[in-house]
């Protein structure tokens, strides 16, 4: 194995025969003169799930912060369900973020508002024509996937970690995204709560269809959900496999993460 | 998004590297990485300016997003709600103390030339003109700017605003600019109000050594003030108001990550929204006094 790009060719476990929902071309971004995403490339297609490992700083979580529009990108493509997002003006950009779902490491959850209120926020912006009838059963649907209709009324502060990661979860599938993105679903949870939450995104893989990208630490979460993982070293995708596949590799940086 | 932080240059101290090292793309990029990365602070007057900039463009955008649609109406009736109804009795208790102490204090001295019956005239030219809206702004200030600076950067610090983003809500339309409006709407009404409960104040201050009935008093009020006392005086609180309300949003929402920035950016919030209240009144005066000599 060279200290060049280390590319793990095998047989995938994935849907690389369905569409291209991401594609990441040459995808460069640098903070002032700290190159985080040096050289990206790769490609998400339609029902993949995919994780993203890595050691802390190597740019992760700025990468899906690209792809959903939170950070631009420097350099490169980013072309998503097959528009080029550079090229996109602001309401065709707001368009495109509703079919975009982000988990985020905290939940961030409105915590002015209810656990309801934080479920309607998005309804009400992008469903007008929405009765509050069909509003309100559609939450409640929500809540019930995600194992919360008892907690419909109380606020975030009274939620346990696990309850506002599926809350979190809960209100990002609401508007049905195509593609989910996961920073850190598991991060701060104890290990039974860990591997709920892995199993509920698994779930919502299979019933959404959805593409998704999940960022961890958690090895145990990466062997539940992940059809191809892709190892992220110095802002390059460094090596790319399954689970098994670069479990067993012959590379000690590869296989130090599966340790 | 200008943000001062970003504006800021940097310089580059590369770390001694072996160069006998073999050369790959990664270790290149190790080496990048080793490559630390030293902010210059500028100096003070580079801040200055720069936060100027940068406040005047988000001003700027202030004036652009208004008047776009989507329109917040219930976002602003619920800003205004607890911008206004919820600072009315803090409000109140304050004009009520001042027009109180304003005129146990002045007494002694109109009376020491025999004028205490000027009192009525003299407290309520005093109170409409300048005290109850500048002192009301700056309760205002202390109340609602911290409380808006506070309570976005705690959003900010929390991701709450990049939420919004994400889920294709514009947060600047959602969060500043319904606040900024609602401050501007809801202080002049407050000032009124704390008028009125001070010129009440100034009647119980009245009588704790005289009695003057409700109907003298008010008709000696009247007497002394002209639209030029009331209508600058209520023309400069929808002033007040923007600044206090651009203020507390610009401080939370480009508030630096970690508890540290909330408390920052509550507590500049105030100290910045109170200053620009003493400037935008000393401007008012000057203005107010040109048109009327």
């Amino acid at each position: 194995m060279t200290d060049t790009a280390i590319s793990v060719q095998t047989e995938q476990k994935t849907k690389a025969g369905g569409a291209v929902v991401i594609e990441m071309k040459h995808v460069k971004k640098t903070f002032g003169n700290n190159y985080v995403l040096r050289d990206i490339n790769l490609v998400i297609h339609k029902g993949e799930s995919v994780v993203i490992l890595g050691k802390s700083g190597t740019g992760k979580s700025v990468l899906i912060k690209c792809i959903v529009g939170l950070d631009d990108i420097d350099e490169g493509k980013l072309i998503i369900l097959g528009q080029d997002v550079s090229e996109l003006k602001n309401n065709k950009l707001i368009e495109l973020r509703k079919k975009i779902g982000f988990l985020f490491q905290s939940g961030a959850l409105y915590d002015s508002m209810t656990v309801r209120e934080n479920l309607e926020f998005p309804l009400k912006r992008h469903a007008k024509s929405m009765s509050k009838k069909e509003m309100s059963l559609l939450i409640e649907e929500a809540l019930q996937h995600v194992g919360l209709a008892e907690a419909i009324n109380m606020v975030p502060e009274e939620l346990s970690g696990g309850m506002r990661k599926r809350l979190g979860l809960a209100r990002t599938l609401i508007l049905k995204p195509e593609i989910m993105l996961y920073d850190e679903p598991t991060t701060g949870l104890d290990p039974i709560t860990s591997k709920e939450i892995s199993k509920l995104i698994l779930e919502v893989q299979r019933k959404y269809d959805t593409s998704s990208i999940i960022i961890t630490h958690d090895i145990e979460c990466a062997r539940l959900i992940a059809n191809r993982i892709i190892l992220i070293k110095n802002g390059i995708c460094a090596a790319e496999g399954s689970f098994t596949e670069l479990q067993n590799s012959t590379d000690k940086w590869v296989r130090s993460f599966f340790e | 998004m200008l943000s001062h932080d970003r504006i800021y240059r940097s310089k580059i101290i590369p770390e001694k590297v072996n160069s006998t090292i073999a050369i790959g793309e990664l270790e290149i990029a190790e080496r990048r990485q080793r490559i630390r990365t030293v902010e210059t602070e500028p100096s003070t007057l580079s801040k200055f300016f720069i936060e100027i900039a940068s406040i005047t463009t988000f001003t700027f955008r202030f004036f652009k997003e208004v008047f776009k649609p989507r329109y917040e109406f219930n976002e602003i009736i619920k800003q205004s709600y607890l911008i206004g109804y919820k600072t009315f009795p803090l409000v109140a208790i304050t004009g009520f103390i001042i027009g109180l102490v304003l005129t146990i204090q002045t007494r002694p001295t109109l009376a020491a030339f025999g004028a205490e019956s000027w009192l009525p005239a003299m407290v309520a030219v005093s109170i409409i003109r300048e005290i109850g809206p500048v002192i009301t702004s700056l309760i205002f200030a202390g109340k609602v700017g911290s409380g808006i600076g506070a309570e976005l950067a705690s959003m900010n610090v929390t991701q709450q605003i990049d939420a919004m983003q994400v889920s294709g809500t514009n947060p600047f339309k959602y969060l500043v600019v319904t606040r900024i409006l609602a401050a501007t709407l809801m202080l002049p009404i407050l000032v009124i109000l704390a008028d009125v409960i001070g010129l009440l104040g100034s009647f119980v201050g009245v009588n704790l050594k005289g009695n003057v009935n409700v109907s003298l008093f008010f008709v000696q009020v009247f007497q002394s003030l002209e639209y030029q006392d009331v209508i600058p005086a209520i023309i400069k609180t929808f002033f007040f108001g923007f600044a206090i309300g651009l203020v507390g949003c610009y401080k939370g929402y480009y508030s630096n990550k970690g508890t540290e920035g909330v408390g920052k950016a509550a507590n500049s919030a105030v100290v910045f929204a109170s200053l620009m209240v003493f400037i935008i009144d000393m401007i008012a005066v000057q203005i107010t006094s040109m048109l009327q000599y």
